[in-house]
């Protein structure tokens, strides 16, 4: 310390003032860690001395807690470093208990994304170096939540911008980006109450499709799988098929795992031939991995994705399927992007002619009695009659039927009821329940939230940042399958609009069946807000 | 050589006594120092602690460094002449490391190892001399055991390397990585950028000089919440909306706030400030029922 400081002018002295000397550091060790109790709060300051003298307690109660730096045992600290480019930290040493709820690995390295990194600094759990030089928190704040690192809160930061600019209120230059902040306060707060938070991540919301066959999880199918032949094969733990170490499982078995990754090929062994072929079909693999021939999801998620690549999932909007019986399809197939074959494999550009060739695409040709007798299967061909031809689609088809129906049945009516202006409303025969009945003549009709809200396009700025999972599972919770959150999280501000209808029904949608809150920041103070789909009964008892 | 790196020292108010160092992290600025918290404090300044206390960190209820301050508290100490805007911009290139700060870091870590390594054995004499001193009537045979073992701590005494404690900075210290670069921000990047805004600082402003602390007052639907003392001691008497004089407010909104004022034992308070610069003009509300 000395050095620095004769190097440096005394002047600059308070940067150095909260460096703690090699005695002050040794002494902090035996440190108390209760927190005072804060009194009761009074009403109105009368002047007093008694007053006085509790305010001045108060204070320097506060005072000793502010400035308390943090101390820590050398062992006790896992040691991370900052890669500026990808905004994460890299963990050089194994990490420690977090390692269950937070963090992610790639390519065989353990990584923390810049909010867990910055929490556990604060916790004093992780430190963090840059060019082998330890960041302070404060540096952690400006280096990680900074404006050029492409994450997430810069998304919302950018979209944050978008909006106000599109309210046509001020030049970008002049917004505010609290955005970045914002985020990091809400995932601190929920994180020191102990719910596991995690980003959100649209491809694990299972579709409204998958949520109405009520699939049972893939996923969770294949981290069962996984596990089972993990206690049997520890080399089968390295599922981003890099020679990656399987998360939660390092801490134990880093020893282990280092000793078996030599022989890969057990991991594949022990899976039963359709398992493994399974996993082939369902999970596209990374590329340069010549000698495996297993692979887990995740992996070809990781060169693309900037956040954790925990599971993959099909987003089916982007995907398209080519009609090959088309008159004017493509000669050839594109051949499929390498990094999405298994290694070994080269696929080049598929010919469609000799496919082609294959399919009888002849127009169908009948002889004169053939057509003779296909009319006479049909009495009557529908296709003969004018008014089903101006039918568009199968609803107005069936509206013509019920129209003609109609007309038919109207002969048996009262004249006097159904020829005047005003005509009865139900029609005989046709509601049986006096819910029916109430339904009918109903003016407005109940909607739910997510009536129309598939079709939705993505409200500006409006964005769910994190999958909060509840602190009482912790103890169970897995990266690789950590099943349905408690809730998901839009962190938003008391200075921005609040959320419209359209933004509810969006964002309810993209979360499924999980209820959305709302995390209002207001500086200090963070407020939670969700809004409930609810259902007005219907009497129908008389 | 962070510190000498932003030139002359002799020029750099962030050292200036009673000024505060304002660090923006997007927009957001923050107080990073446990020295310039309490100076803000002593201004009136109350902020909103926002990172995890290094004691307790596991906890919402006492939060510690940094301390975000509203834009208003940022102002008012800039204008008083008490603060430094700095905003620190990340290095352009990823930069290299610095062989001279890190051989620098290593000898401080190896000093303060060897200190501290000291510290533990003359720690571990004084536990072992005052055993020895509460034993001076036992039997003489466990008083030899107690001779040798300290005869042993002098000689064989090994403090584990990753037993030595270290500090994880709050604030940026000297010795970390690189010139980062402190930019130096103009007292006008806090100007308001709208009339709403102006308004808010000059009831901010005014408050203040009245000698009311102000926090924000967001939770309960205004802008400020208004204490008669230091809010650590004391409850916030006022909630304040700060509104330009010729803005109309809705008689619904009106009402929905004095009926939230007084459900939480609060007056409201409008303030609108006035033609005359310093001028700010205040009408309280509160929910009286009909006798």
């Amino acid at each position: 310390m000395a050095e620095s400081n004769t190097s440096v002018s005394c002047s600059s002295d308070n940067f150095y003032s909260e460096l703690l000397s090699p005695s002050e550091l040794f002494a902090a060790r035996s440190r108390s860690h209760k927190i005072p109790a804060r009194g009761q709060k009074e009403f109105l300051p009368d002047g007093s001395a008694r007053q006085r003298e509790r305010l001045q307690q108060s204070l320097e109660e506060h005072w000793s807690l502010i400035s308390e730096e943090r101390v820590e045992r050398l062992g006790a600290l896992v040691k991370g470093e900052w890669i500026p480019s990808k905004n994460v930290v890299v963990l050089k040493s194994p990490a420690g208990k977090f390692w269950q709820t937070m963090g992610f690995s790639e390519h065989g390295k353990q990584l923390l994304l810049p909010e867990e990194a910055l929490y556990l600094m604060e916790c004093g759990s992780v430190q963090v170096f840059l060019h082998d030089l330890p960041l302070s928190i404060q540096e952690g704040y400006e280096m990680f939540l900074s404006k050029d690192t492409v994450n997430l809160q810069q998304y919302q930061v950018r979209h944050a911008a978008e909006r106000r600019e599109c309210r046509g209120a001020l030049p970008l230059r002049l917004v505010p980006h609290k955005a970045a902040v914002s985020s990091l306060k809400v995932f601190s707060h929920l994180k020191r109450l102990g719910y596991v938070v995690s980003r959100f991540d649209r491809s694990t919301v299972p579709s409204h499709y998958e949520r109405q066959l009520n699939l049972p999880p893939e996923r969770d199918g294949h981290g069962r799988q996984l596990k089972r032949k993990r206690s049997r094969s520890p080399s089968s733990q390295l599922p981003d098929g890099q020679g990656g170490v399987a998360g939660e499982s390092l801490e134990m078995r880093g020893g282990e795992t280092k000793s078996q990754r030599a022989n890969p090929e057990d991991g594949a062994a022990g899976l039963s031939e359709p398992e493994a072929e399974r996993m082939v079909e369902d999970v596209p693999v990374p590329s340069g991995v010549p000698e495996r021939r297993w692979w887990v999801e995740g992996g070809a998620d990781l060169p693309q994705s900037p956040t954790r690549p925990r599971h993959r999932g099909w987003v089916w909007e982007t995907i398209t399927l080519p009609d090959l019986g088309a008159h004017r399809c493509q000669p050839a197939l594109a051949a499929p992007d390498p990094s999405l074959l298994p290694g070994r494999l080269s696929v080049g550009v598929c010919a469609m002619e000799p496919w082609l060739r294959r399919l009888n695409l002849r127009p169908e040709r009948l002889s004169r009695r053939e057509r003779e007798r296909e009319r006479s299967r049909y009495r009557r061909d529908v296709n003969d009659d004018r008014e089903v031809r101006h039918c568009r689609s199968w609803a107005e088809y069936h509206e013509l039927r019920r129209r003609r129906r109609n007309r038919h049945g109207r002969r048996n009516r009262p004249e006097h009821l159904w020829e005047g202006k005003v005509t009865p409303l139900l029609q005989p025969g046709q509601h049986t329940t006096a819910g029916d009945v109430l339904d009918k003549i109903g003016v407005v009709g109940a909607s739910r939230l997510l009536d129309g809200a598939a079709g939705l396009e993505d409200s500006e700025g409006w964005k769910i940042s994190f999958d909060v999972f509840q602190p009482d599972t912790v103890a169970e919770f897995k990266k690789s399958s950590p099943g349905k959150p408690y809730s998901r999280l839009c962190v938003c501000s008391f200075e921005g609009p609040v959320p419209d209808l359209r933004v509810l029904k969006q964002l309810a949608f993209q979360s499924g069946d999980v209820p959305v809150t709302f995390a209002v920041v207001d500086h200090g103070d963070i407020s939670f807000y969700c809004f409930k789909d609810f259902q007005l009964p219907t009497d129908t008892s008389h | 050589m962070a510190a000498a790196g932003r030139g002359d020292a002799g020029a750099d108010p962030a050292s200036n006594p009673g000024t505060v160092a304002v660090c923006f992290c997007e927009s957001t600025p923050l107080l990073w120092r446990a020295g310039d918290v309490r100076t803000a404090r002593q201004t009136g300044v109350v902020g909103t602690l926002m990172g995890s206390l290094a004691r307790q960190p596991r906890q919402n209820c006492r939060l510690g460094r940094p301390l975000e301050l509203l834009r208003e508290e940022a102002r008012l100490l800039a204008d008083a002449g008490r603060a430094v805007l700095l905003s620190s911009s990340r290095p352009k290139s990823t930069g290299a490391a610095n062989p001279e700060l890190v051989k620098q870091h290593q000898e401080q870590m190896d000093q303060s190892y060897s200190e501290q390594s000291q510290l533990a054995q003359q720690d571990k004499k004084a536990v072992l001399l005052r055993v020895m001193a509460d034993k001076k009537q036992g039997s003489n045979q466990s008083d030899q055991a107690l001779q040798e073992r300290l005869l042993a701590l002098d000689h064989g005494f090994t403090f584990p390397r990753t037993a030595m404690a270290v500090q994880l900075n709050t604030a940026r210290a000297g010795m970390s990585y690189g010139p980062e670069e402190l930019r130096f921000l103009a007292a006008d990047s806090l100007s308001p950028r709208d009339e709403r805004q102006e308004a808010r600082y000059r009831v901010f402003r005014d408050l203040r000089r009245r000698g009311f602390y102000l926090t924000t007052g967001g939770k309960f639907g205004g802008d400020y919440l208004v204490y008669p003392g230091d809010p650590l001691r004391f409850h916030a008497h006022f909630i304040a909306i700060c509104l330009p004089m010729d803005e109309a407010l809705s008689l619904c909104d009106l009402l929905a706030l004095s009926r939230l004022g007084a459900n939480v034992k609060k007056t409201v308070l409008l303030c609108s400030p006035g033609a005359e610069p310093e001028e700010v003009l205040y009408t309280s509300l509160q929910w009286s029922g009909m006798v």
